[in-house]
């Protein structure tokens, strides 16, 4: 071979944020060799299998509810006009504005004792024993139904993508043979989308897996939990790596799955565009049954724990301080930009050097690190400090430190880690839909290498840019565990504000800031949602 | 670009503040109204207020793992179990404040941690099941007996105040008849564990069980509305009484605060502390938390006061809570109390 | 002296394959036209890409204008080149409007590299037009047809003013009738503006047409590098031959320098390309326009085939060796003959270049 050497660049920027995103992964992977407590010998008497099980049993009824919603939402709206159906097309993504422990606060406040059902049923009917009536909906119960109705918005999204891209010719295909929608459905169009399917439960996975928030409040003990615990209450930080460890185990698989599905069903987009699908019309009993299903998904996923948080405003509004939801509300929006801003540049330096140098060691070592997505938040904030408290020892300064700790720099290093995958998948999948071959074109006509980013790569991508900022931005607002731990003095988000209510039993006063956390991912949501629709 | 501004910013902000005078109090309590209680600390002292509130252990593990560079002054908690192994983790440094010993009793402290307010773990009883002069004699280890079979409700083993409280059973009683004991007060509850301590006592409430253990201020929350009508109804249906008054007294716990060992403002923390003993703090903390005054001067809230000030305290040192936290755990797990 | 653009020993393989093996031409002169030729699949395609810089060589050297483009210790970067290609499958940038696409070729702009020519005096309008393209100006690249992309890729590429331009079959999905007429405007262009420009192809008589050189390129390299005359009427080896699959090999006896025997045939007379030994026996190439058919020649031969051209007709009349000998016939001719009729051919046979192998 005699391709001259010229130092890339980009490749060594792009390997040393890869790696620098692989800290917590590989300390966790040290750990390993470190002795285990008394605390693994008591999880063997009693309770493991416990943790392990509730685990499984969480992820199972999310697999499965997220499917149901998901994939049904999906093919109604990508394939059928009803009524309603394209505004449920873009509402149902106002549910991703409720992260999974709100809901959980808000099915407490409807169903628990004296909740706003009892209210209710008593203001209708007088009073009585309405709690022998009312279902208990908490633990696994809670748990696995807040989550579906928050997560299944991933099935949705990229289920309907996998839909659409088919184009009118499956469809076709399936009338000339002969079939009926049904038909089409389950032996044309389902098979192609399924790669899809399994990429957006995989990502549901991931997020249940990592939960911490509904679950600890549901009080359900699962392996993130006992995780915690380990390390929070038994002090054995090897035992709570150790079993970081295995849960990054069982991730990984759901992870190596999403990466199957995702290249099998990869395409490089023809520098073309493709045929829009021709809706059909529905009527009648078919109708009514679409519109139900998406009417009733929508006023679960949405409205019902929007209208509790409300009704918790409206009962009790001495809990409102205007002043200090307008403190939070700066903290928190400018935290969110800042940080976004910071992904989206280390996303495309990222994908840039990758698409560049083609190198297979990036490659590996960009998608060894995006796994780093499922770390418990709470292990990754301790990692991190960890590793700054080593480092700064090792220049012996406590300037690098005081910089990183308790500061917001810290913190914005941390989301960077955490939500490292998603920005730069985000921006990768943008890419994969960008022949190579406009890029050697824009070469050819002179163009450089930062120019050909500028003037071909930035404005094909901008679509996915937006996008994918929009969605970073929900995450960070809804993020809880890391900012909890790291965050500076005085510094309070909407969630941290919202969860340290809820967590000393002061329920009531989580509603303000649950409340605007909700508003404003609403309206990041509305800003972006054509191009949530159309880029996912 | 943007983050080099940032660092400049941020470098900038904390050296103009490293010269203004202030203290970094990292607290596991979280009242909005305490806002209020440091602006006055504030505005008696000059001393500026840095607060960081959140999960306890959170906050220990940041504390422990910063180390020598940790910018916290004050560490506060609830629960004496906590503050004994924050104090094990080497959280504290001793302090000696004259003002500090002469106003808390000397079960309520140590030399490295103090308490700031107290509470009581009592039992919440339904007065159509059991009589008010049963109830009266009540003692925690009674609750073991079979009369009540199916009757209690209690939260959680893995709370801390749960522990404390199984803790203080162990130091009084000794290991051989906690054990036997939360074996049989496992065979006596009506459900599995679930929920809070408010739980408990509204599941007394709506006749899911007879007895429930909680801690003291939660009565008080309910009755005084905050948490809507319907539960100051149901807190009117249960009863309360001070176990224990026929020996050694009812199990006391307390919130307590601390100086960190590298505390980067150690006068101003000493001085911090001592103001939340100072009547006014006392007075602001009883009437928003319901919880017990560790000064004599400053009467409980009066919804708590309704219900008897003058009920015999345990005197056992809070500081052996800690010590036998880890087997009062193990007790509890091995007993079947989840 | 070096000539304009050398293309020297030059080896590519991808993924253990080797695609090129040691190819060589060059362009003698700016303002060439060199067409390559070749099966599909053969790796034409790729001498471009190596050309251009988008693929980097694993062998050889090429230089433009005595300039090192890529050898053993040098590579530019394509950027810098100032070299034009005009991909097969287009690659327009699909965001952007055909007018603006082709700004990407002129403009200069602080992204771009310094090393650029001056403006065409073609403009934008001219060239879309001698595309029949005009009126695409405002549409953008899913809009249009594939064929339409190909040559609005092919204007972008021109207005570039490049130093070397390569052409990718650029008029593959055209129909025959605007064929011409495109085939024809570009000659124009290339010649008034005198870029040199490298053009691939399958289509001989587009490569006949346009170039001055054609090189062949075949499994063992660039086997025959020569003026599209030359190269019709001196194919240098048989696998040429094969490749343009026009005429046939009939055996003969080498009689003297300019007469050979064929059994069938009797005499022919010409001139022998190559110097034979008397007695030698050799293989001749025997091409349409080679024999002429005269009805009065004693020399008959039956016909088995019949290919109506439009213009001419092909009879391919079989020997009593069983040698299928093509013969091309002006269809004005007074008859037309069927098959299994006899069909004349002039004595003497008279064939300009006899090419024996």
């Amino acid at each position: 071979m005699m391709h001259t050497f010229k130092i890339n660049y980009w490749f060594l920027s792009s390997l040393f944020i890869s790696c620098f995103v692989c800290i917590p992964l590989i300390v966790i992977g040290i750990s390993l060799f470190q002795d285990v407590s008394g605390y693994y010998q008591l999880l063997g008497e009693t309770y493991v299998y416990t943790y392990i099980a509730n685990t499984l049993l969480v992820l199972t009824g999310v697999l499965v509810l997220t499917f149901i919603f998901g994939v049904g939402a999906a093919y109604l709206t990508s394939f059928y006009q009803f009524p309603g159906s394209t505004f449920f097309t873009w509402a149902l993504i106002l549910s991703f504005a409720v992260p999974s422990y709100i809901y959980a606060y808000s099915l407490t406040a409807f169903f628990g004792y004296f909740g706003n059902l009892y209210s209710f049923l008593n203001y209708l009917f007088g009073p009585s024993d309405y709690h022998t009536l009312i279902p208990k909906v908490d633990g696994l119960l809670g748990s696995i139904l807040s989550m579906s109705f928050s997560l299944f918005i991933y099935v949705y999204l990229i289920t309907r993508a996998s839909f659409i891209y088919q184009s009118q010719n499956l469809v076709d295909a399936g009338k000339i043979m002969g079939f009926s929608n049904y038909q089409t459905f389950k032996k044309i169009i389902f098979p192609s989308a399924r790669p899809g399917i399994v990429v957006g439960l995989s990502l549901v996975a991931m997020e249940s897996i990592s939960d911490f928030g509904t679950v600890s409040f549901f009080n359900i003990q699962t392996l993130t939990t006992a995780i915690y615990d380990s390390w929070i209450i038994f002090d054995d930080i090897a035992t709570a790596y150790q079993l970081s460890f295995f849960l990054i185990v069982i991730v990984l698989i759901f992870f190596w799955l999403e990466r199957m599905s995702r290249s099998r069903s990869k395409f490089y987009m023809p520098t073309r565009g493709y045929e829009a699908i021709n809706k059909i019309q529905l009527q009648g009993t078919s109708a009514a049954y679409a519109t139900t299903f998406c009417l009733l998904l929508f006023t679960c996923s949405f409205l019902f724990p929007i209208s509790q948080i409300l009704l918790w405003v409206i009962q009790f509004p001495d809990n409102i301080h205007l002043a200090q939801l307008i403190e939070l509300s700066v903290n928190t929006v400018s935290i969110v930009i800042l940080t976004t801003l910071c992904l989206i540049v280390l996303a495309f330096f990222t994908n840039y050097g990758m698409r560049i140098s083609k190198s297979k060691f990036l490659n590996a070592v960009t998608n060894f690190s995006v796994s780093g997505y499922v770390i418990p938040g709470v292990i990754l904030a301790v990692t991190l400090l960890s590793f700054l408290s080593f480092v700064s020892k090792l220049a012996n300064s406590n300037w690098i430190h005081f910089l990183f700790s308790g500061s917001i720099i810290g913190l914005v290093i941390a989301y960077c880690v955490r939500f490292y995958s998603l920005a730069i998948n985000g921006i990768k999948s943008g890419y994969e839909k960008l022949n190579t071959n406009l890029d050697d074109a824009s070469y050819l006509l002179g163009y450089t290498k930062f120019g050909t980013f500028i003037k071909i790569h930035l404005p094909f991508l901008q679509p996915n840019l937006l996008l994918i900022a929009m969605l970073v931005a929900i995450d960070i607002l809804k993020e809880l565990p890391i900012t909890l731990i790291l965050r500076p003095f005085n510094f309070e988000t909407f969630a941290t504000q919202a969860y340290t209510f809820a967590s000393q039993d002061m329920l009531e006063h989580a509603a303000g800031p649950s409340l605007f956390l909700i508003i404003f991912s609403a309206i990041f949501i509305l800003l972006s949602k054509k191009y949530i629709l159309k880029g996912f | 670009m943007l983050k080099k501004i940032i660092l400049l910013l941020t470098i900038a902000l904390n050296a103009a503040s490293a010269h203004a005078a202030e203290v970094n109090v990292f607290t596991a309590r979280h009242y909005s109204s305490d806002v209020e209680l440091y602006a006055k600390f504030t505005k008696q002292t000059g001393i500026k207020v840095n607060v960081i509130s959140g999960d306890a252990k959170a906050l220990e593990k940041r504390i422990v793992t910063e180390g020598t560079r940790s910018q916290a002054d004050v560490f506060i908690d609830v629960d004496a179990g906590n503050l004994g192994a924050a104090q094990h983790k080497g959280i504290f440094q001793k302090i000696s404040s004259p003002l500090l010993i002469e106003k808390i009793p000397a079960h309520l402290r140590t030399d490295y941690w103090y308490g700031i307010s107290k509470r009581a773990r009592i039992i919440f009883y339904n007065p159509e099941k059991i009589s008010e002069t049963i109830a009266k004699q009540l003692n925690y280890e009674d609750l073991a007996s079979t009369n009540y079979k199916g009757k209690i409700v209690i939260r959680s083993s893995s709370s801390t105040y749960n522990k404390s409280w199984v803790a203080s059973l162990i130091e009084n009683n000794g290991t051989e008849q906690t054990t036997s004991w939360a074996k049989a007060l496992v065979q006596n509850m009506a459900r599995e564990p679930e929920g809070n301590d408010r739980d408990q006592i509204l599941a007394v409430a709506v006749d899911k069980a007879d007895i429930a253990i909680a801690n003291s201020y939660y009565l008080a929350l309910m009755l005084s509305g905050q948490k809507g009508p319907e539960q100051q109804a149901a807190a009117k249906k249960v009863k309360i009484v001070f176990p224990n008054q026929n020996n050694r007294g009812t199990h006391m716990n307390i919130s307590g605060a601390g100086v960190t060992a590298y505390a980067p403002n150690k006068e101003h923390a000493i001085r911090f502390i001592e103001f939340l003993l100072s009547t006014e703090a006392q007075q602001h903390i009883v009437n928003t938390t319901f919880e017990y005054p560790i000064i004599d001067q400053v009467m409980p809230n009066t919804i708590m006061a309704a219900f008897g000030t003058s009920f015999k305290q345990d005197t056992t040192s809070v500081a052996t809570y800690y010590n036998n936290q880890a087997q009062a755990l193990a007790i509890m797990k091995k007993a079947g109390w989840r | 002296m070096a000539h304009y653009f050398e293309f020297n020993n030059v080896s590519y393989s991808k993924n253990n394959e080797h695609i090129l093996t040691n190819v060589s031409f060059s362009i003698p002169r700016q303002g060439d036209t060199v067409a390559i030729l070749g099966p599909s699949g053969i790796g034409k395609t790729t001498i471009l890409k190596c050309i251009s810089g988008v693929r980097k060589i694993d062998q050889g050297t090429i230089q433009l204008k005595n300039k090192i483009l890529h050898d053993s210790h040098t590579y530019i970067d394509p950027e810098q080149r100032n070299i034009a290609l005009s991909f097969q499958d287009n690659a327009l940038f699909p965001h952007y409007t055909v007018e603006e696409n082709i700004r990407f070729g002129i403009q200069k702009s602080l992204f771009c590299s310094k090393n650029k020519n001056g403006p065409l005096k073609y403009s934008m309008e001219d060239l879309l037009e001698l595309f029949f393209v005009p009126e695409l100006k405002n549409k953008y690249p899913h809009e249009i047809s594939t064929g339409q992309a190909q040559r609005v890729g092919l204007v972008r590429s021109i207005i570039h003013n490049p130093d070397l331009l390569l052409l990718d079959e650029p008029f593959a999905n055209l129909d025959q009738n605007l064929k011409d007429k495109a085939q024809k405007n570009l000659k124009e262009i290339l010649k008034s503006t005198g870029i040199t420009t490298i053009l691939v192809t399958h289509d001989k008589y587009e490569a006949f047409y346009l170039s001055d050189y054609c090189g062949i390129l075949l499994q063992g390299g660039i086997v025959q590098f020569d003026s599209p005359y030359n190269i019709h009427h001196i194919p240098n080896s048989k696998e040429v031959v094969e490749f343009f699959n026009r005429g046939v090999l009939i055996p003969v006896e080498v009689v003297s320098d300019d007469t050979l025997f064929n059994k069938d045939l009797g005499e022919i007379k010409g001139k022998l390309v190559k110097k034979y030994e008397k007695g030698e026996q050799v293989n001749l190439l025997i091409q349409p326009e080679d024999l002429e058919h005269d009805d009065s020649s004693t020399l008959k031969f039956e016909v088995i085939d019949k290919k109506f051209r439009g213009t001419n007709l092909i009879y391919t009349l079989q020997t009593p060796s069983a040698l299928q000998l093509p013969v091309f016939v002006h269809s004005h001719h007074e008859h037309l003959h069927a098959e299994q009729e006899k069909f004349g051919i002039k004595q003497p046979i008279f064939i300009d270049h006899l090419v024996c192998f």
